[in-house]
């Protein structure tokens, strides 16, 4: 399934979907967002109105409503109340430069997300900028069995860890680590009251390919351990000899059709045999966007590197599809 | 492929601040009232020579317009989910607003007069809502779709109405079926974004989001048709209200591609395509002229296209730049109004060819061409 648009990103408005618990700070961000001077005029759509009283900006309220596009696969649903009400709202475009979706707290961020990719018209008018996600730092471990959760984690771009003052720091690195056991690639935010600085929430780009894995470069020297059984997880997957395109092609387009409701979000810089470009990937559930993006630089470490978030991965399984598509 | 002869070679124009978002003409086709993405609504009196702005830009969009079928009333909604009227007192009076009827149920952009009548059928929500111009009341009980509504509509002669939400459609005859029935709920495959009754009635069809588009015979209660592989969601529908020999032309767009659809016969593959490909982006809106053949498609590649009933193109009408949004044939079938997403309204008086307007019924919807 298509991923991109042919429309160039430049001419889409960029939309950026907040996610985070019941409670963790969405609605203070969000505020943040509407009255911080950074130049652009917001539009917002919430599920429900809360304390958003800011006179002079375009919010909306839709309510969540999920299409099913093929036989109930998760895969396939969207929003519909989003195609409806961005139809609506795109029509005044020009008075506004930026969306922000906020979600219910127990909303499953893959919808929302594969709205922007499935559904044409948003495909071609906006572009996806980050899934940020708030996180309690107070309160996430009393709610960490809630698959909501779970997945809100797994599929963010951009992670604040809203609360930093109220929990002491062996607390907050315990949090940390278990939320990079989840999330191996998304940006941590420490933040009092939702103050993260803008740029990094805002932006952000994190659905382009060629920024899809700059956020944090070194999420692989991090060595992950697997001491909490979190049904939803992370496998990073690394080797330094080339890979071949084919046999890689085949296992990813396998592991999405078999466990592409499982595979939240994958993302990779590929070095294939035989080419002086790296290859980028990334994935949401079963939609795959795929291009070779600059070459390699001189002196620079040609490696492939790999991240898979999902529930119930096979660790094993993928090390060893993995390896078997070294060239 | 322009026709000899320009049909249109004269025009009338004026401006709202916001993209024009709907348009419509009262029956007598002496009013047009323009709406637009900013909540302004335009009322012009062609009759006495002047227009007046009902509302003024607010930054909350209207998206539905219309008057009912006796000119007593103008309807227009939107973004603040308010059904807002106005009493009309005829030409050279002004409007007098009634007090606005928030629904609490988000943006409204579906609602339709009862053609004929006086009821007023409004999407709220999940909701279809009936309010009665002659009582001035709400009427009954609302019918409670499994889904938020997408589209609406009457059939001419005001006994059926028809709505559809993701999953299912209904074809409701307001006096004869209590809300409740469920012989009146039909499950489809998809969200429903669009539909339509024949002029006669003998037809419904239902664009779709999955591609596809949907026809129910009427008449003799048959399964639908569906048709699917359409480049992208079938968007708008219209039926022209010349019969044809099983049925009227109808006119389905999708991306930047119109189609227009005969039928051949009963059988499963009753629909023939034909393709009109000329549009360079997204097609908005689709009319046929009243009592013709002639179809007018808008595109947001900034252009109006006019063509006959064969699908030959006879002439594309230039905006300034900006995308039309929305399209409004004056009753008389002699006056098309459109509108940009600068907000710009533009009315075109339209000499409609013979051949599209005496074409003979027999011929099975492949009109001559002028």
């Amino acid at each position: 399934m298509a991923f991109t648009s042919a429309v160039p990103s430049a001419e889409r408005l960029p939309v950026t979907v907040l996610t985070g618990f019941l409670g963790a700070g969405k609605t203070t961000l969000l505020n943040r967002i509407l009255t911080h001077e950074h130049g652009l005029k917001v539009a917002v759509i919430v599920n429900e109105f809360g304390e958003i009283g800011i006179d002079n900006q375009l919010v909306v309220d839709a309510d969540e409503e999920i299409f099913e596009m093929n036989n109930g696969c998760i895969c396939c649903t969207v929003r519909g109340d989003l195609i409806r009400i961005i139809g609506n709202l795109m029509k005044r475009r020009d008075r506004f430069d930026h969306l922000v979706i906020e979600t219910t707290g127990l909303a499953d961020p893959a919808p929302v997300i594969q709205t922007f990719f499935v559904d044409e018209d948003l495909r071609d008018e906006l572009r996806l900028d980050a899934v940020v996600t708030v996180v309690d730092l107070l309160h996430v471990q009393q709610h960490w069995q809630a698959e909501e959760v779970q997945e809100q984690l797994a599929f963010a771009d951009v992670l604040v860890l809203n609360k930093v003052d109220l929990v002491d720091d062996e607390k907050r690195e315990a949090i940390e680590k278990r939320v990079r056991a989840i999330n191996p690639v998304a940006r941590l935010l420490s933040a009092h009251k939702a103050d993260v600085p803008m740029d990094q929430v805002l932006g952000v780009e994190a659905f382009e390919l060629e920024r899809a894995l700059s956020l944090d470069p070194g999420f692989l020297a991090e060595a992950h351990d697997h001491e909490h059984d979190d049904a939803v997880g992370s496998v990073a997957l690394a080797e330094d000899r080339p890979m071949d395109l084919d046999r890689l092609g085949s296992w990813i387009s396998g592991l999405v059709s078999t466990r592409g409701p499982d595979l939240f979000r994958m993302k990779g810089i590929i070095q294939l045999e035989g080419k002086d470009e790296r290859y980028v990937l990334q994935s949401v559930h079963m939609l795959l966007d795929g291009d070779f993006d600059r070459r390699w630089k001189e002196g620079e470490r040609r490696r492939t590197e790999f991240v898979i978030i999902g529930r119930n991965l096979p660790i094993e399984d993928l090390r060893g599809g993995f390896a078997a598509c070294v060239a | 492929m322009a026709a000899a002869v320009p049909l249109v070679s004269e025009r009338l124009c004026g401006d709202l601040q916001q993209a024009i978002s709907a348009l419509a003409w009262s029956e007598d086709g002496e009013f047009l009232a323009i709406a637009s993405a900013g909540g302004e609504l335009l009322f012009i009196d062609f009759r006495a020579g002047c227009e007046e702005l009902l509302r003024g830009n607010r930054d909350s969009s209207l998206d539905v317009v219309g008057f009912s079928g006796d000119g007593q009333f103008l309807m227009a909604a939107g973004q603040s989910g308010e059904l807002l009227l106005w009493e009309l007192g005829g030409t050279g009076i002004r409007p007098m607003a009634l007090d606005p009827m928030p629904l609490g149920a988000g943006w409204i952009d579906a609602a339709a007069w009862q053609p004929g009548g006086l009821l007023l059928a409004v999407a709220a929500g999940r909701q279809l809502r009936l309010w009665d111009g002659a009582s001035r009341q709400w009427h009954g009980q609302p019918l409670e779709l499994p889904g938020t509504i997408q589209a609406l509509a009457w059939s001419s002669d005001g006994k059926r109405l028809s709505a559809c939400s993701h999953g299912e459609l209904v074809l409701w005859r307001p006096w004869a079926h209590s809300p409740s029935d469920p012989s009146l709920r039909h499950t489809i495959p998809s969200a429903g974004l669009t539909l339509a009754f024949s002029a006669a009635g003998h037809h419904l069809a239902c664009g779709l989001l999955d591609r596809s588009l949907m026809v129910w015979p009427l008449k003799d209660q048959g399964e639908p048709w569906q048709v699917s592989g359409f480049p992208s969601k079938v968007r708008h529908l219209a039926w022209s209200d010349r019969s044809g020999r099983l049925a009227p032309l109808l006119a389905t767009a999708s991306a930047e591609a119109v189609i227009l659809w005969t039928q051949l016969n009963q059988g499963p593959k009753a629909w023939q395509p034909e393709p009109l490909l000329w549009h360079e982006r997204r097609v908005n809106a689709l009319a046929f002229s009243p009592g013709s053949t002639l179809l007018a498609s808008a595109s947001s590649d900034s252009t109006v296209a006019l063509w006959d009933g064969a699908g030959q193109l006879l002439q594309p009408l230039e905006g300034r730049g900006s995308g039309f949004n929305a399209l409004a044939w004056r009753p008389d079938g002699c006056h098309l109004a459109a509108g940009d997403a600068q907000g710009r309204w533009w009315l075109w008086p339209v000499a409609v060819p013979m051949g599209a307007r005496l074409r003979q019924q027999a011929g099975g919807g492949v009109a001559t061409r002028s």
